[in-house]
């Protein structure tokens, strides 16, 4: 049994010169790809293209929130280093290594929702699967990484998108803008990618003026403080931790829960 | 690699040049057939599943129409839109040429060719509704000393404004019909406009029955071209007009050098960034290096049997206007 050891921070930054474990991560996806590409939907692209889809999918995502796949396309061209030090950070977590060693994906294919639904109610896999329901999402919908040019990274921005419904669920926070503001803030304390930066300052220029108050006076200062006193959070093995009450896991992850009720905001 | 037998097994009609280009290797025939011990392959009565180009990527034939079909599919939605980002709005400086180019006169039978969305059907009737408001603008100078009641009733005649012209919009994939009937109801065109699916290699007309056949940017995209350019010359009338606009070649190198880097770096960021769709944007940037030059296609056209071909290059090169003739 893993037990997570409590970090203050999330040593996002320090990157250290660590060798490559002697047995590297299965490459099963590289066997599919086609000459040059480094994972089934790798797309190589230049830095010229790099950059103008940073900029553009930065202003389309801002005209068009419902865009989500260009907030994929904007984290994928701009998260580089972070991704880098994300993947060193899990490389040292022993549950992290694990993760990126078995690379497990959460879709609904590998969901046993059958079980997940029989499990008592106050699990974070029950409460996982209610919070999919209530807002009608799916893990399914999340677009495959094609513009990161490293197929390790490439697994880590990919288990970053599945894990953000956990987040979602640990946080309590729907799927409208709002949540997704606050989830943000949280993202972008924890790992510091430019993408959940850039999400954060700028997502609530479309806010109405009462979320906006609510979010800077009490939903920022609690998305921060969470994210500050929780490990990183690619480290967890969610999909051994589908029987753990909610509560505990919260409590174990340093997470409080969230301070006003967002039906009725936005 | 496996060794082609010569290119006579295949008897490519013509200088068909997508045989051409066909790759060296025989994909589901290697296993199952003996070879001789210089790796000749031996005569089989089978034709080997020929392949073609999809871009830069190589596919069988029978792929690529499945595959091209897809691309439009998707991008049917915002072609419009697209067009105009990609080309900064040129696009319809061009279109406009082509119909100055082939200056219809009223009474003309159009069928174009891959013409999904309508533009240049549109414009056609434009042009023949703008010609006819011109001569019926003269008529009336002419004669100054009418009543009213004659002027009156002049513009209330009741004679067909196309004066007998028609358009037919021939187009092998139903999104792009869709998106054309659309814009053209929200467009008010009515009267002498007809929507047909059908393929560019296989045309559903019967034969000499068009005046003026026109294909805008998409026989490229055809898998036989010279199948498209000989079913062309089939729904012609004798005296009829083959127009094609497609891209071409680019004559001069910096400009060919900015072109390139447009292409390859920025249209497929702009169809991922407009349309979510890198891949099919990729495609069309290929598929138009893919096409012969001006020269080449222009033989092409003639071994069609089309005759007086002639050629305009547009924009330094960067479409071109083919002319034929069927006589």
């Amino acid at each position: 049994m893993v037990t997570l050891l409590r970090r203050s921070l999330c040593p996002v930054r320090r990157l250290r010169g660590r060798p490559r474990p002697a047995v590297d991560a299965p490459l099963r996806t590289a066997s599919h790809a086609g000459p040059g590409l480094l994972y089934p939907d790798h797309i190589p692209t230049s830095l010229l293209q790099k950059t103008l889809l940073a900029a553009g999918s930065a202003a389309m995502a801002l005209y068009n929130p419902y865009r989500h796949d260009m907030v994929a396309v904007l984290g994928e061209t701009t998260g580089h280093r972070t991704l880098k030090a994300l993947r060193d950070q899990m490389r040292r977590d022993p549950e992290g290594a694990q993760i990126l060693q078995e690379r497990p994906r959460i879709a609904l294919s590998t969901l046993d929702l059958g079980k997940l639904q029989s499990l008592p109610e106050d699990t974070f896999g029950r409460q996982y699967l209610r919070f999919l329901d209530v807002n009608r999402v799916s893990p399914d919908t999340r677009a495959p990484t094609r513009f990161v040019d490293d197929e390790e990274l490439a697994y880590v921005i990919q288990r970053y998108r599945e894990v953000h419904d956990m987040l979602h669920t640990l946080l309590g926070m729907p799927t409208n803008i709002l949540g997704e503001i606050v989830v943000k803030w949280f993202e972008a304390v924890q790992t510091g990618l430019p993408m959940c930066i850039l999400g954060a300052l700028f997502g609530p220029i479309r806010l109405s003026a009462q979320s906006l108050q609510v979010l800077v006076s009490e939903l920022i200062p609690w998305a921060v403080q969470s994210g500050r006193r929780a490990p990183c959070l690619l480290n967890v093995y969610y999909e051994r931790r589908w029987e753990q009450p909610l509560w505990a896991l919260r409590e174990e992850l340093g997470i409080t829960p969230p301070p006003t009720d967002l039906r009725g905001l936005d | 690699m496996a060794a082609l037998g010569s290119p006579a097994l295949w008897s490519a009609p013509g200088r068909g040049w997508s045989r051409a280009r066909l790759a060296g290797r025989l994909p589901g025939l290697g296993s199952s057939w003996p070879r001789g011990p210089i790796g000749v392959r031996l005569l089989s009565q089978e034709k080997p599943a020929a392949e073609t180009h999809f871009g830069f990527e190589t596919v069988s034939e029978q792929e690529k129409g499945g595959k091209v079909y897809q691309v439009f599919e998707s991008v049917a939605k915002k072609y419009d839109v697209m067009n105009d980002m990609m080309s900064l709005g040129i696009h319809r400086l061009w279109k406009d040429l082509l119909l100055w180019r082939m200056h219809p006169l009223p009474g003309t039978q159009l069928l174009d060719v891959a013409g999904g969305t309508g533009d240049i059907a549109f414009r056609f009737l434009k042009y023949i509704q703008a010609q006819y408001k011109g001569k019926q603008k003269k008529q009336l100078r002419a004669q100054q000393n009418l009543s009213w009641e004659e002027i009156a009733q002049k513009y209330q005649s009741d004679e067909d404004p196309l004066g007998g012209s028609r358009v037919m919009v021939c187009d092998i994939n139903k999104e792009m019909l869709k998106v054309g009937k659309k814009k053209a109801q929200a467009q008010g065109y009515k009267t002498g406009l007809a929507w047909v699916l059908g393929d560019a290699e296989e045309l559903p007309f019967d034969d000499d029955k068009f005046d003026v056949y026109t294909i805008a940017f998409g026989i490229r995209n055809v898998t036989h071209i010279d199948r498209a350019l000989q079913e062309a010359h089939r729904v012609l009338k004798p005296g009829g007009r083959f127009l094609c606009l497609e891209f071409s070649q680019v004559n001069n190198p910096l400009i060919s050098r900015l072109y390139d880097l447009y292409s390859f770096q920025v249209i497929p960021v702009l169809g991922e960034v407009i349309a979510g769709d890198w891949k099919s944007y990729q495609y069309l940037v290929e598929s138009i290096r893919k096409f012969p030059p001006q020269e080449d296609f222009k033989e092409m056209i003639e071994d069609a049997g089309f005759q007086k071909v002639t050629y305009e290059s547009l924009t330094s090169g960067i479409v071109a206007i083919h002319s034929g003739f069927k006589l």
